[in-house]
């Protein structure tokens, strides 16, 4: 993996946050949002390789640790995505090349996107935050997951097509 | 080779969750390089949200107008008709409308209240990946903003600055779940605590145990020592339902929010608590009722 990929990966990561956080959070979804961000990640997180996932998964949380909005400590999604892309990283040849069956791909990167709000929730509460009561952020992460399963089709070929410009040639 | 290569996955692995908890343990120990940071990217992206604020205001009720979707078409005809007519007059942006509307009876507010105010925009809603339910308004520490500082609409309570930059600021809700104010019930004076549920309603539990609640009592912030967080006399909601519960020690209820917090696009921080407690006087009084007599006068008979 080379340091330009990282380096463009990293800023397509951050236009995508801002995207985020300046267009997609004004919309008022239904009962919960939907976060672009954390899927653009997943989706990525699942086509690299085993460094790859893990590397992108910190840089990403490092990121999302930027938001405005976030009460939470500095380092926590930091943490949470780190995880995500190690489970990316051993899961994948378990799983196969889920990649060529786009309904597949998208319940999987929506499950995902659940999973990692579930681990965020599990590691607020380690580390005492008032996280909210539990029925109310299990309504969240699925109806977040929900949305994600509807909207991110839309982008998934974008995304898709934006990291194979960003690998290198020797990458290709 | 493989060993060697999981052996190097397994230390970047180690390096990077170290990495992440000694980021996590920094701002747990009052380290300022969260806020720091934060605050730098709060700066750069504020004018990008006042931007995109201005550009995509209409997208942010798609999901409403989506529900009318329906009517659409039968309303297109009457809208064509409509268009010509309204060509010909002028008309004030309904947006800019509404905004003033909401700036007027904000400011009508504050100054029944004897409130020190700075008006903001609402220019984002928290994001949907934090659990917590925030907005972010365009004004910050430039502005006198700081933390802790009460934010009220025109309806009432709406909730308090959580974190401040230069040229922005974020206010955490009153309906995120962690959101607890002190009440104070206007007319009986019973006071309790409110809690946010992360809805449209909200947790009353009276602390006094022989304090009565009924339905339609009105509640008003008790306000905090030094008017921060909380200024007192603000209006925050109205009881809805009682709860019966025998075997509860304090009386509970649920209570609907004097502020619509879902169209808020407008709001006031509270720079200056009052000098003295505005008490009730904030609470809308209902419009008096027009009462008609009407006294039957005999009518002249076709006889005479």
């Amino acid at each position: 993996m080379s340091q330009l990929r990282v380096f463009n990966t990293s800023i397509f990561l951050f236009v995508i946050f801002l995207i985020q956080e300046t267009i997609v959070s004004r919309i008022n979804f239904p009962i919960n949002g939907f976060s672009l961000y954390i899927a653009a990640l997943m989706v990525v997180l699942s086509l690299e390789d085993r460094t790859g996932s893990m590397v992108f998964g910190f840089i990403g949380g490092v990121i999302m640790d930027l938001s405005i909005a976030a009460d939470t400590p500095f380092g926590q999604w930091a943490l949470v995505m780190t995880v995500m892309g190690y489970l990316f990283s051993i899961n994948k040849e378990s799983i196969g090349d889920f990649t060529e069956t786009p309904v597949v791909f998208v319940g999987f990167i929506s499950i995902a996107s659940g999973l990692s709000l579930i681990f965020f929730a599990i590691v607020g509460t380690l580390l005492g935050e008032e996280m909210g009561g539990i029925f109310r952020n299990l309504r969240l992460i699925f109806v977040n997951s929900l949305w994600t399963f509807l909207i991110i089709p839309l982008f998934l070929p974008f995304i898709v097509k934006m990291r194979r410009i960003m690998l290198t040639s020797r990458e290709k | 080779m493989a060993k060697g290569g999981g052996n190097r996955s397994r230390l970047l692995l180690v390096l990077l969750l170290v990495s992440s908890l000694f980021l996590i343990t920094l701002d747990l120990r009052g380290v300022n390089l969260a806020s720091g940071i934060r605050g730098t990217v709060a700066s750069v992206f504020s004018p990008v949200e006042k931007l995109f604020s201005n550009l995509f205001s209409p997208i942010g009720n798609f999901a409403g107008d989506l529900r009318n979707l329906g009517q659409s078409n039968e309303k297109i005809d009457d809208l064509t008709k409509e268009i010509d007519q309204l060509k010909s007059k002028e008309i004030l942006d309904e947006d800019t409308i509404g905004q003033l509307s909401q700036l007027r009876n904000v400011l009508d507010l504050a100054a029944r209240g004897n409130y020190k105010v700075v008006a903001a925009k609402v220019i984002n809603r928290g994001s949907s990946a934090t659990f917590k339910e925030t907005i972010t308004i365009d004004i910050g520490s430039s502005s006198g903003i700081s933390k802790n500082m009460t934010v009220i609409s025109d309806g009432g309570l709406v909730g308090v600055v959580k974190s401040v930059s230069s040229s922005s600021s974020t206010v955490l809700l009153m309906s995120d779940p962690t959101f607890k104010i002190g009440v104070r019930i206007a007319g009986t004076q019973s006071i309790g605590v409110l809690s946010g549920q992360g809805g449209n309603t909200y947790l009353l539990q009276l602390l006094d145990a022989t304090g009565e609640i009924k339905v339609g009592d009105k509640l008003v912030a008790r306000g905090s020592e030094g008017g921060r967080p909380f200024v007192p006399g603000v209006p925050v909601g109205s009881v809805i339902e009682v709860q019966s519960n025998a075997s509860s020690i304090t009386q509970n209820a649920d209570v609907e929010a004097s502020a619509n917090l879902n169209r808020i696009g407008i709001v006031a921080v509270v720079v200056s608590p009052p000098k003295s407690d505005p008490r009730d006087s904030l609470i809308p009084k209902p419009n008096p009722t027009v009462t008609v007599y009407v006294t039957p006068t005999p009518t002249p008979s076709p006889s005479n």
